[in-house]
């Protein structure tokens, strides 16, 4: 999808990663080697008392996707009519808190082996009443939407990557056929839930190099605006063929795909930064020519220095792009990720201003 | 002009039926789905029904590939579209699936079998169990995934999870594709397979499902919902072909109220059917195929917010649930829901709300009770409302 005019503006975005909840400064500490190691996120206690109810029935990214939402809007200064703000966000696979599965398995336990039916009468009351639904994925969304009082047009994605891009693409769509005039677009996830991890393990991502990390953000887009951060100006998931039975493609199938997806989104626009949000080697490998074949005299690699947060990483993707147009002055930068989901999502951004 | 989605291609895998043309007789029938759960121990559990697919699967793959691959192939067969495979995207509503207990218990083990779990002990021990968590039965993007790779679509491939509300998102963002150009052909549903252990569980403690084992939606002796399975699908596209039928409007919103109760005063629903009828301009609604989960506060809110948005064409409407008859999908419910609309527009078949026998003041409405009612019908209205606040409508019209 290419955007008319300019793009749509974005207005403000909040980001959640090792160092810390914040809406600037990812750019500066990225080039010049100052932020943190990927890790699990020590992330802010709730404040305010419905954040201290809420907060019980959710999952560690549910919590991450309301800071970033909270600290979205607040930049953005959206305080007037948020029933009529859209919400979509890329969510992973959200994970119930370990400790509340092993509350119910420990319940369920008779005579050293694990009973269906002393579940059913020990095992329920063993847990939160609302245990089952830390693994629903669209809460991810909702927790955040509920706290802050967004009931516009929505959805949630399914991501390990493009999913994210595609809640962007929907985003860009609801402003553009006049759903709705602004939106919250985003992802928050986590790499390092113990069954996630198990997961990246057995398809051997973590062999391969990625690196799992944890983290959320927003961006709040409009459908005007006088001097906005940055412009969308394109975004687009390209699906790539892969071998029947793998999730991923092989790297050469990647690079080769990498680049015409680049220069599909670009139509033919000069691109002075790259941001690249590759999952691990392989992928990283495949995009390494990418900046050179668009002459592009900056290249960053998100994954590299914040980690895979799954469907988190494209959204912090875009984030680190927009702070580094302003940082350096740059016109114009395109973000392509490759998930582990296997497919590229491309977004051409550009820098805002007056 | 935004480009018109016609609907090419319907398909269904139910409790009553092993495809669409089935389980729509067994509808028109009222018959019910709910049943004892065989397939595992219940003893204890707050509700020991539900309504299983009963037919024979592919029991290599995961519950909801499996049932999602049966009616997307009949729903492909009958569309008969052609199109370039970057043309043609999938959109599918769907939840993760489950880890089996097995794999939950062995990972507990793992990190310390007590009854807080030790993440420092979770290390390379737990790592080995790594082969008991297969992707596929966890991850809800893989049955897109698994739908495009078997029609050869590499167009948008997206998975929608919204909980209950997710088919009927799905085909909320198949029809935005089409509109907007992204591609020509879409194949756009939803599955659910929760009838396991864990959703029981989960549901259970919400005291969610039905104490007395039965799904009656907007009845006066209702108390809540039972969990089935199934998944339907429909191919929708640019091109009329020989549809008699096209998606004419759709919306979505959200609550932004509860995790798990609906908007008492129903605002968010509300705002969702008049987003949909104002995005299909002038039709007349004939019917509505309700969300009703036959809980008592989603239907009391739902049939509220149908009277409101309606208003005095009320009358001419029949209202019919399909959950009575093949419980609550979760992920697949709106999308079951849209075929059900679908028969009424194309078929003139009004399908009934099954187990209503004594419909709740609370939830009056123009219900089509017992039998199928059938009568001409220009355009009819689906919802689906799901845990969480999210509200999606749809309006299927006859094709001018």
């Amino acid at each position: 999808m290419r955007l008319d005019g300019k793009g749509l503006p974005v207005i403000a975005v909040s980001t959640l990663t090792a160092a810390g909840l914040a809406g600037r400064g990812l750019a500066q500490r990225v080039l010049e080697g100052g932020h943190p190691r990927p890790s699990e996120l020590a992330a802010p206690a709730p404040s305010r008392p419905e954040d201290i109810r809420q907060k019980k029935l959710m999952s560690r990214a549910a919590w991450f996707s309301a800071l970033v939402m909270r600290g979205a809007l607040e930049e953005a200064r959206w305080n007037e009519a948020r029933a009529e703000i859209g919400a979509f966000f890329g969510v992973g696979a959200s994970g119930a808190e370990m400790d509340e599965v092993a509350r119910l398995i420990v319940a369920s336990m008779e005579d050293g082996q694990f009973s269906l039916a002393r579940c059913g009468r020990e095992g329920l009351d063993a847990c939160n009443p609302l245990f089952a639904f830390q693994i629903m994925n669209n809460f991810t969304l909702c927790h955040g939407a509920i706290l802050e009082g967004l009931a516009g047009p929505n959805a949630a994605f399914f991501s390990r990557g493009t999913g994210t891009v595609t809640a962007l693409e929907e985003a860009c769509a609801a402003i553009t056929s006049g759903a709705c005039e602004r939106a919250l677009v985003g992802g928050a996830d986590t790499a390092l839930h113990p069954i996630t991890m198990a997961e990246l393990e057995r398809e051997g991502f973590l062999r391969q190099g990625l690196t799992p990390a944890e983290g959320a953000a927003a961006l709040a887009i409009t459908s005007t605006a006088e001097a906005p951060l940055g412009y969308v100006e394109a975004v687009r998931v390209f699906p790539v063929e892969r071998p029947r039975g793998t999730l991923v493609p092989r790297t050469g199938v990647l690079r080769d795909a990498a680049v015409p997806a680049a220069l599909d989104a670009l139509e033919d626009q000069p691109c002075d930064v790259v941001v690249l949000a590759p999952w691990g080697t392989p992928a990283r490998e495949a995009l390494l020519d990418l900046p050179q074949v668009l002459e592009a005299e900056i290249s960053v690699d998100t994954s590299l220095t914040l980690g895979e947060s799954l469907a988190a990483t494209p959204a912090l993707a875009w984030a680190l792009t927009l702070d580094l147009l302003a940082h350096l002055n740059k016109p114009r930068a395109l973000v392509l990720s490759a998930g582990p989901d296997g497919d590229l999502g491309v977004v051409v951004l550009a820098k805002g201003g007056a | 002009m935004k480009r018109r989605v016609f609907v090419r291609g319907r398909g269904a895998i139910t409790p009553l039926g092993e495809t669409w043309p089935a389980s729509r007789d067994a509808l028109a029938e009222g018959r019910s789905a709910v049943g004892p759960v065989r397939h595992f121990d219940v003893e204890g559990y707050p509700s020991q029904v539900a309504a299983t697919v009963p037919f024979p699967l592919d029991e290599a793959e995961d519950r909801r590939l499996a049932l999602a691959r049966r009616a997307a192939d009949e729903a492909w067969a009958e569309a008969q579209v052609s199109a370039a495979p970057s043309r043609i995207g999938v959109f599918v509503g769907a939840e993760s699936g489950r880890a089996t207990y097995g794999t939950i218990f062995a990972l507990s083990r793992a990190a310390g079998g007590g009854a807080r779990f030790d993440h420092a002990r979770f290390g390379e021990d737990a790592r080995a169990l790594a082969t008991a968590v297969h992707a596929a039965a966890v991850s809800p993007a893989a049955v897109a995934s698994a739908l495009a790779a078997r029609i050869g679509a590499e167009g948008p491939v997206e998975t929608i999870s919204l909980a209950c509300a997710s088919g009927a998102a799905a085909i909320v963002s198949a029809t935005q594709a089409i509109r907007l150009g992204l591609c020509d052909v879409a194949l756009a549903g939803g599955v659910g397979a929760d009838v396991d252990p864990f959703m029981l569980v989960g549901f259970g403690l919400l005291g969610a499902l039905s104490a007395r084992g039965v799904s009656c939606p907007f009845d006066v002796r209702r108390d809540g919902f039972v969990v089935g399975e199934g998944a339907a699908f429909v191919v929708l596209a640019a091109e009329r072909g020989e549809a008699r039928a096209e998606v004419a409007g759709a919306a979505r919103t959200l609550d932004a109220f509860h995790l798990t109760a609906p908007d008492q005063a129903g605002d968010g629903a509300e705002r969702a059917m008049r987003g949909a009828l104002d995005d299909a301009g002038r039709v007349e609604v004939g019917y509505v195929q309700a969300h009703g989960t036959s809980t008592q506060l989603n239907d009391a809110v739902e049939a509220a917010a149908i009277r409101r948005t309606l208003g005095d064409a009320l009358p001419n409407v029949h209202v019919g649930a399909v959950k009575g008859a093949v419980g609550h999908w979760v992920a697949g419910a709106g999308a079951i829901g849209f075929l059900c609309a679908l028969e009424a527009v194309e078929e003139g078949i009004c399908l009934p709300t099954a187990g209503l026998t004594e419909p709740d003041p609370a939830c009056a409405l123009p219900h089509v009770v017992g039998a199928a009612k059938r009568k001409p019908v220009e355009a009819a209205l689906v919802n689906a409302f799901a845990f969480g606040g999210a509200n999606t409508s749809l309006v299927v019209s006859r094709c001018a």
